[in-house]
């Protein structure tokens, strides 16, 4: 029985193991990425990006200064403009403490994530809110599937 | 301001939602599989879990399966929100946007079947959802390298003819479709699918069934 | 940023893949396949980090937490495909524990609070888990469970403020700090009490 199986047979006894799927999933990924280095240099760098890293080191607000006035129109460089008229307003918006922090020290730039406003919070929250909404609902059901299987076991 | 610059496949758009940079659309395409994707939906609210009958040979005797509701609970929760996520998948205009549709498509699927006691159905769904991060990666780097070669991420963009977005990216956003939707791999199902529990399964095939559709109409399109 | 230093990191992020997908290929045991799931995961980052401009940086964050929560699943699912169990023995115990829980939580809940947004949440989760690791919780699950469930309303409303009310960025902009300051404190408290010890682990 085992000599005479035919290459197709072992083929497919290996494809139907439940174990072998990830491998069979790894394999094929390398595969296309194997065939992707190929055409790698002709894949060129878009020089013209959205929202745009500008750096101004003797800022205090380093790496995430982008310039303009709280409470004004600052100019962003966003997909649809004209679908978020009010983009700009959280870029510039620091909460009383934060612009203490950044008046008093040098090191706002590197904390500034954890406060609300910025340009991140402007990217995440206001022109590509709907992309957050999509990640917390990931979230939440992640920890549904966790907190359900964990409060069965006890 | 908003046409949908390709006709040959989606035909003109219908209706239109702004979501800032993110901008979902209804063509005659999308629509359809929306509304496919939504009937399907409506079935996982409203259906009762089947009762499996087991039958002892060699007698008339058989005993009914018991359904626990705790279970029956996470699975419709798990089902209608994997319909949800499916219903997004079809209608979003991002491409970065519909790869973490796609994502939420996978992990409500893991958490479909994972509720299950039967550690044969536990061992399958656990190497599910292995190939369901894995897949993560080239939907991710697909969505990057879109980013990186043309600007943008707007599929009102890209589905323009001036546009070239590289194959490799293309490669990838399938790919981890794929692995997501888990679609070749039927392996994997046919062991999922003998648990109990129909009409939440079958969630599992309309998603996975419904994002290919959808991620064909965006490879062809840009 | 220039196209040179794109391609050549490109280059080295592809011969990365290779290299890890290789080693999930010839990896048989499953723990080690989680853990070499969440290494292939961070060179997905690295791809989208190469693009290196502000939207890059916050499509990342949506990444990582992708990541971290299916890991999250998948490694439950697998405890319980394992049926794995904590051994049971005496809990761990010193002296300080005793004393230094109410203030300490306190003073990182308070801290967490002013910082708010996803660090304030997790500094503030560091102290909820010490106050529970080291006083024992009673099962609370359904009460951190209910208030995340909040947050995530919250936070979805914040969204529709930013999309159909643009004029109210403000308390868009509030709203979501503060549902992300809530909900990541609930999901780090829950994450440091899922233990399988008994009530005093």
């Amino acid at each position: 029985m085992k000599t005479n199986r035919s290459i197709i047979t072992r083929m497919s006894a290996t494809i139907s193991k439940v174990e072998n799927l990830t491998g069979l999933y790894a394999l094929l990924v390398v595969v296309v990425i194997v065939l992707g280095l190929v055409t790698l240099p002709s894949i060129t760098y878009y020089d013209d990006q959205l929202y745009e890293k500008t750096l101004n080191p003797a800022s205090t607000l380093h790496p995430y200064d982008r310039g303009g006035v709280p409470f004004g129109t600052t100019p962003v460089k966003s997909q649809y403009p004209e679908n978020s008229p009010y983009a700009g307003y959280v870029t510039t918006y620091l909460t009383p403490f934060s612009q203490w922090l950044a008046d008093t020290t040098h090191h706002m730039g590197t904390t500034i994530v954890a406060h609300p406003g910025g340009i991140i919070d402007e990217i995440l929250y206001n022109t590509r809110g709907f992309d957050t909404v999509v990640e917390t609902s990931i979230l939440f059901v992640a920890f549904g599937i966790a907190s359900y299987l964990f409060r069965r076991e006890t | 301001m908003f046409n949908l610059p390709t006709t040959n496949i989606g035909g003109q758009e219908l209706f239109v939602l702004e979501f800032g940079d993110i901008v979902a659309y209804f063509s005659p395409y999308t629509t359809a599989l929306f509304v496919f994707a939504l009937i399907f939906t409506a079935l996982a609210i409203v259906s009762r879990p089947e009762k499996q009958m087991d039958i002892a040979f060699g007698g008339d005797a058989y005993y009914a399966k018991v359904v626990d509701p705790e279970l029956m609970r996470f699975q419709r929760f798990m089902a209608i929100a994997c319909g949800l996520a499916t219903l997004g998948a079809m209608v979003t205009g991002d491409v970065f946007n519909f790869t973490l549709f796609a994502s939420l498509v996978g992990i409500t699927n893991i958490g479909i079947v994972a509720a299950y006691r039967n550690r044969h159905v536990l061992n399958a769904a656990f190497q599910y959802g292995i190939v369901a991060m894995l897949a993560t990666v080239p939907l991710f780097g697909g969505a990057a390298i879109v980013v990186a070669s043309t600007g943008t991420l707007s599929m009102w963009e890209l589905f323009t003819g001036a546009v070239a977005v590289p194959l490799i990216a293309k490669a990838f956003l399938v790919l981890g479709v794929m692995g997501e939707g888990m679609a070749p791999f039927y392996v994997a199902k046919a062991e999922i699918t003998r648990a109990q529990g129909a009409p939440f399964i079958l969630m599992v095939h309309v998603s996975s069934l419904l994002l290919f559709l959808r991620v064909a109409e965006i490879v062809i399109s840009m | 940023m220039d196209a040179a230093t794109y391609s050549i990191g490109l280059v080295v992020v592809a011969i990365g893949l290779i290299v890890g997908f290789a080693a999930i290929i010839r990896e048989k045991d499953d723990l080690h396949r989680i853990l070499l799931t969440d290494l292939a995961e961070v060179l997905a980052l690295v791809v989208i980090a190469l693009v290196a401009t502000d939207l890059a940086e916050a499509l990342i964050l949506p990444g990582l937490v992708v990541g971290i929560s299916e890991l999250m699943a998948v490694s439950e699912v697998y405890i319980a495909k394992e049926g794995l169990k904590a051994p049971e023995g005496p809990p761990f115990h010193i002296e300080v524990m005793d004393s230094a829980p109410g203030i300490l939580a306190l003073i990182l809940v308070a801290y967490g609070i002013v910082l708010s947004g996803f660090t304030g949440g997790a500094v503030a989760a560091v102290g909820a888990v010490f106050y529970f690791m080291c006083r024992g919780h009673a099962e609370q699950f359904e009460l951190i469970e209910t208030v995340s469930g909040y947050a995530w309303a919250i936070w979805i409303a914040a969204f529709f403020v930013f999309m159909f009310l643009p004029a109210y960025w403000f308390f868009g902009v509030m709203m979501a700090g503060g549902a992300i300051l809530i909900k990541v404190m609930a999901k780090m408290s829950l994450v440091g009490t899922m233990r399988r010890g008994g009530p005093n682990v």
